[in-house]
């Protein structure tokens, strides 16, 4: 039956296994193209106070403010699959209660590859809170750079750039900043 | 259109039944394939559209997102969840920002050894410019048992259709009768 019912139905099934088959390609090609990125970070210092953090809980809790430097190059992170990097610092550590926490600090999103090479000093945007309201007798944090390789088509992936040297200790409680 | 109706009267009793037994199975094989992925990724709904765009620029409207729910896995920062807030109707994407791998309470770890992590997570939209909190509907952090899946794979604008046919209802409708009819009309 040559009818042209069959004829689109031939041609547009034809066209979408092309498709996929392309998609599978480029979506495959970011497993090759990807490189490792370099990066430092650097904490410069830590407050704890304690403080009413309204959002959470009406609670007085222990809020942390950390001032850091981020240098790192995620320029070999770019290729005709990266769609945009999510970058985020975060600190992870053990509180007195023995619950292993990671909390996300601070975040950027970096979408051209000129953009890729980051020179960052601040502090922390995200509020860095505690689950048990306080800091007391946390053990040493770690403070790593992370970043999310998004595609315009395949798997996401995921990565270090940098990490501080070593183990951070959260400083006792000021009643004010 | 009367010769079609001929040839279509022409067909029989049993070539209507056997193309409806086709349709049947199509249907039936695409219900196990959905249901298989489940399992195998241990998630109730392993491919999901994207509904809002509170993941800009990263996920748009109409964009298809691949969960899986490794149950042994423990959810990392950086991981972007959707999850299922018990009353909310709709599904949300978002990343997740804090992690508190608390432990279990005595009488459940001795109840039943469950591999499942115990975990509280806080998530954000990557387009918000706060946290999650007011979306939990008075729950303080997400727990294992909200979450749908983890997003592991990404295909753009494809599942705009399912979109456009929720906003157009007589689309969906006008597609389903067409490719119904053609299956019963069809010969071979």
């Amino acid at each position: 039956m040559h009818s042209i019912l069959s004829r689109i139905n031939n041609a547009s099934a034809f066209l979408s296994s092309c498709m996929m088959a392309l998609l599978l390609a480029i979506s495959l090609s970011s497993f090759i193209l990807t490189e490792s990125p370099t990066g430092q970070v650097a904490i410069s210092s830590i407050k704890v106070v304690s403080s009413h953090a309204r959002r959470y809980s009406s609670k007085k809790q222990d809020l942390a403010f950390v001032h850091f430097n981020l240098t790192a190059d995620l320029t070999p992170l770019f290729h005709w699959n990266t769609k945009q990097l999510f970058l985020y610092l975060e600190a992870e550590y053990e509180n007195s209660k023995g619950v292993k926490n990671e909390v996300v600090i601070w975040d950027r999103i970096v979408r051209r590859k000129e953009d890729a090479n980051i020179k960052f000093a601040g502090k922390n945007s995200y509020m860095f809170r505690d689950i048990s309201t306080t800091f007391k007798n946390s053990a040493s944090a770690n403070y790593t750079l992370k970043y999310n390789i998004m595609p315009y088509v395949g798997l996401l992936t995921y990565g270090e750039a940098g990490k501080t040297t070593e183990e951070i200790a959260f400083p006792a409680t000021q009643s004010r900043l | 259109m009367l010769e079609e109706l001929k040839a279509f009267k022409k067909l029989g009793v049993r070539h209507i039944l056997l193309q409806i037994l086709n349709f049947a199975t199509v249907i039936a094989s695409g219900l196990m394939i959905w249901k298989g992925l489940g399992v195998l990724t241990n998630s109730e709904s392993p491919i999901v559209v994207v509904l809002s765009g509170s993941m800009e620029p990263a996920f748009y409207r109409g964009d298809i997102l691949f969960l899986t729910n490794p149950s042994n896995q423990r959810y990392k920062t950086g991981d972007i969840t959707v999850y299922k807030i018990p009353g909310a109707e709709i599904p949300i994407v978002h990343r997740v920002l804090e992690t508190h791998d608390v432990s279990p309470k005595k009488q459940a770890s001795t109840r039943s050894k469950s591999l499942v992590p115990h975990q509280r997570l806080l998530t954000k939209g990557d387009n918000n410019y706060v946290d999650d909190i007011e979306l939990y509907q008075g729950l303080d952090w997400l727990e294992r048992k909200h979450i749908v899946g983890k997003v592991r794979g990404f295909l753009p604008y494809v599942g705009y259709v399912t979109i456009a046919m929720n906003d157009f209802p007589q689309l969906k409708y006008a597609l389903l009768g067409t490719l119904g009819l053609l299956a019963l009309i069809q010969r071979e």
